[in-house]
């Protein structure tokens, strides 16, 4: 277990917020998760990491729950203070062969986002397609980092996206070529539902190529 | 002659670990005594996957403290390090030691003994440094090329209590296999905490496997327990290698993909299956075992069907079952839709009989065949032991002796829930 300095809060909605804290000599697969509390306190959470690789800071993306013991504690954090990392954990990651050669399809629900800006981050170079889905339009979490025409964006309660319904929605009205490697992180039952339309569509899907949030 | 007990609860880990133990008190003059005798020692190995386990552990610590209120008292596996703080609290506990520094309970013994008293957590912390396991209690020698786990299952607390993976070199397992071969084992189980994650030096487990499979001797070697992504293709053809032995557990856990998603497992039950099918076609008779944990949170009638339609398809020869149980600190313990007690005791008396009805139709088909039975406890002229296909089988014969491979052509069954199957020698 590490102690990381906080260096800043960044509110994205009233809910949801970025934690950037000094890196030091941590190191991580983009994809991995960390867990994190507060420096000396037993409550710990699992976040992916949502920086790249080769930033010389960490970042974690959260979503404050509601009744949530971690996530609250968490937004209230200040620069200078210590938060405890463990890890990193977790076997959501890239294959370094496929980087460059294969079109890559990053499907998302909600804070499933973190992990898919860190791919992305880390591997701008990649040829690749995001199809984050939320609620809301403001959900749409720092979708000006990603360049023009690589972030698609669903929303299933309001018509300000680029599309209108719900990820696995899109999926089925366009289909993807079979040769692209999907990459799916969210909640459990967008992966479920997207790993059948994918199927059908021709697409094989390995253990690391799916997160589960809850 | 001072004597020293074990109890040893939960994986095939810790029945290794124990077995190094006993091994070493034994060398160092020791009498290995049962644990329901009076003995100057007691060693717990616990574990706490589930409730279950940790009730089972605290009840031996009692017992262990009633036989003898003057004896050593070490507990040491998984509950001593995810229940350090109250086994340490218990007056009658003398020593409580985390798995990281299991390898050194015989010297804080010893020390003990010689009138020094040392706190366990300034003992060296090694994994891998387990001596023989020679004078254990398996007949089969088990050998451990891995430690701890990184998987982070939602309801597992492995993890936090075993630590992150760790392989052990590569030069290491071989040599510790020659030497036990060259004592006279005759069959090796490779172990550890999920043995698929073994990568040492840029050999993974098929590599090892491999390795093994190539050592000269007279022996065979079983898999334990393995996570179904935990190997590749190099390892599937080499299942029907002369020394390699037709069994594995591999743990499915769930029928349902949507149980096995939210269970954060590396694998689709789609996959399974195929991986099954693989394997039965290399082999029709192979032996698939399996461990399947029932009442997981939002599991439902459905995915619990799911899981009872996986057990018919695949034809397992024994299924483990275990009813969820919340571990604290681990990802599932947060999950709303916690399966109401009553149901998960229901769904396992279903999933009991459907498993011991597979497993009795699976032994069955042996009759008429010939196994080759590890012999592992004779009485009179009975001897019993394991076919390689890891089903018991007893048969009669005159001088039979432990530790010997016998022919066996398979006659008959016994009858019950777990019936072993009876032979002859050819």
């Amino acid at each position: 277990m590490r102690s990381h300095k906080v260096i800043e809060i960044r509110n994205l909605t009233s809910s949801t917020y970025v934690i950037r804290m000094e890196k030091n000599d941590f190191t991580f697969k983009t994809g991995q998760y960390i867990t994190l509390g507060f420096s000396g306190s037993i409550d710990r959470r699992e976040y992916s990491i949502y920086s790249s690789e080769n930033d010389n800071f960490l970042e974690v993306l959260i979503k404050e729950v509601e009744n949530g013991l971690v996530s609250k504690k968490l937004k209230r954090c200040k620069p200078g203070d210590y938060l405890d990392v463990d890890g990193p954990f977790g076997h959501f990651s890239l294959e370094e062969s496929e980087i460059g050669r294969k079109k890559f399809l990053f499907i998302a629900t909600g804070t499933g986002i973190s992990p898919i800006h860190s791919f992305v981050e880390t591997h701008p170079e990649m040829d690749y397609q995001v199809l984050h889905g939320v609620r809301i339009e403001e959900e749409a979490y720092e979708k000006d980092s990603y360049p023009n025409g690589k972030y698609i964006l669903c929303t299933s309660r309001e018509k300000s996206g680029d599309y209108h319904g719900r990820v696995t929605d899109y999926l089925m009205k366009n289909p993807i070529p079979s040769d692209t490697v999907c990459y799916l992180c969210g909640n459990c039952h967008m992966i479920y539902e997207a790993y059948d339309i994918l199927e059908k569509q021709g697409i094989s899907l390995g253990p690391i190529h799916t997160e589960v949030y809850f | 002659m001072k004597k020293v007990a074990f109890k040893t609860l939960g994986c095939r880990l810790n029945q290794y670990e124990t077995d190094a133990l006993a091994s070493q008190f034994q060398d160092k003059g020791y009498e290995l005594v049962q644990f329901d005798e009076s003995a100057d020692v007691y060693v717990i190995n616990s574990c706490t996957v589930t409730h279950q386990s940790d009730h089972k552990s605290r009840n031996f610590i009692n017992q262990a403290n009633r036989r003898n209120k003057d004896s050593v008292l070490v507990v040491t596996g998984c509950m001593a390090n995810n229940a350090k703080e109250e086994l340490e609290n218990r007056k009658e506990i003398n020593y409580v030691v985390e798995n990281d520094q299991k390898t050194s309970v015989f010297s804080l013994v010893e020390a003990h003994f010689d009138g020094e008293i040392i706190h366990p957590s300034k003992l060296n912390a090694d994994l891998f440094s387990y001596g023989a396991t020679d004078k254990g209690f398996h007949t089969r020698s088990m050998i451990k090329i891995q430690d701890g786990c990184d998987n982070f299952c939602t309801f597992c607390i492995i993890p936090s209590v075993r630590g992150r993976a760790a392989s052990r070199p590569i030069q290491d397992i071989l040599t510790n296999i020659r030497e036990v071969i060259s004592h006279g084992a005759k069959e090796i189980v490779i172990t550890g905490v999920n043995i698929g994650r073994y990568e040492y030096e840029g050999y993974q487990f098929d590599d090892v496997v491999e390795q093994i499979l190539n050592l000269e001797g007279d022996f065979r070697l079983r898999i334990s327990s393995i996570e179904p992504d935990g190997f590749g293709e190099k390892f599937l053809g080499l299942l029907n290698h002369p020394k390699m032995t037709p069994h594995l557990h591999l743990c499915l856990q769930s029928g349902s993909e949507p149980v096995l998603l939210q269970m954060r497992r590396m694998y689709t039950a789609k996959r399974f299956k195929e991986i099954v099918q693989t394997v039965r076609a290399k082999n029709p008779d192979f032996n698939i075992t399996t461990d399947i944990i029932i009442g997981f949170p939002n599991e439902s009638e459905e995915d619990f069907s799911a899981t009872c339609d996986a057990i018919k398809e695949l034809n397992f020869g024994h299924v483990h079952t275990f009813k969820y149980s919340i571990r604290k600190g681990t990802r599932a313990e947060r999950m709303p839709n916690q399966v109401d007690e009553r149901i998960k005791t229901e769904r396992s008396e279903i999933l009991r009989n459907l498993s011991d009805e597979i497993k009795v139709n699976y032994r069955k088909s042996f009759i008429g065949k010939t196994q080759s039975v590890l012999v592992e406890k004779i009485d009179g002229n009975i001897a019993n032991g394991y076919g390689e296909h890891y089903i018991p089988v007893q048969f009669t014969g005159e001088n039979i002796e432990k530790n010997q491979f016998y022919k066996v052509k398979i006659t008959d069954i016994e009858d019950g829930s777990d019936p072993v199957l009876k032979g002859e020698i050819l």
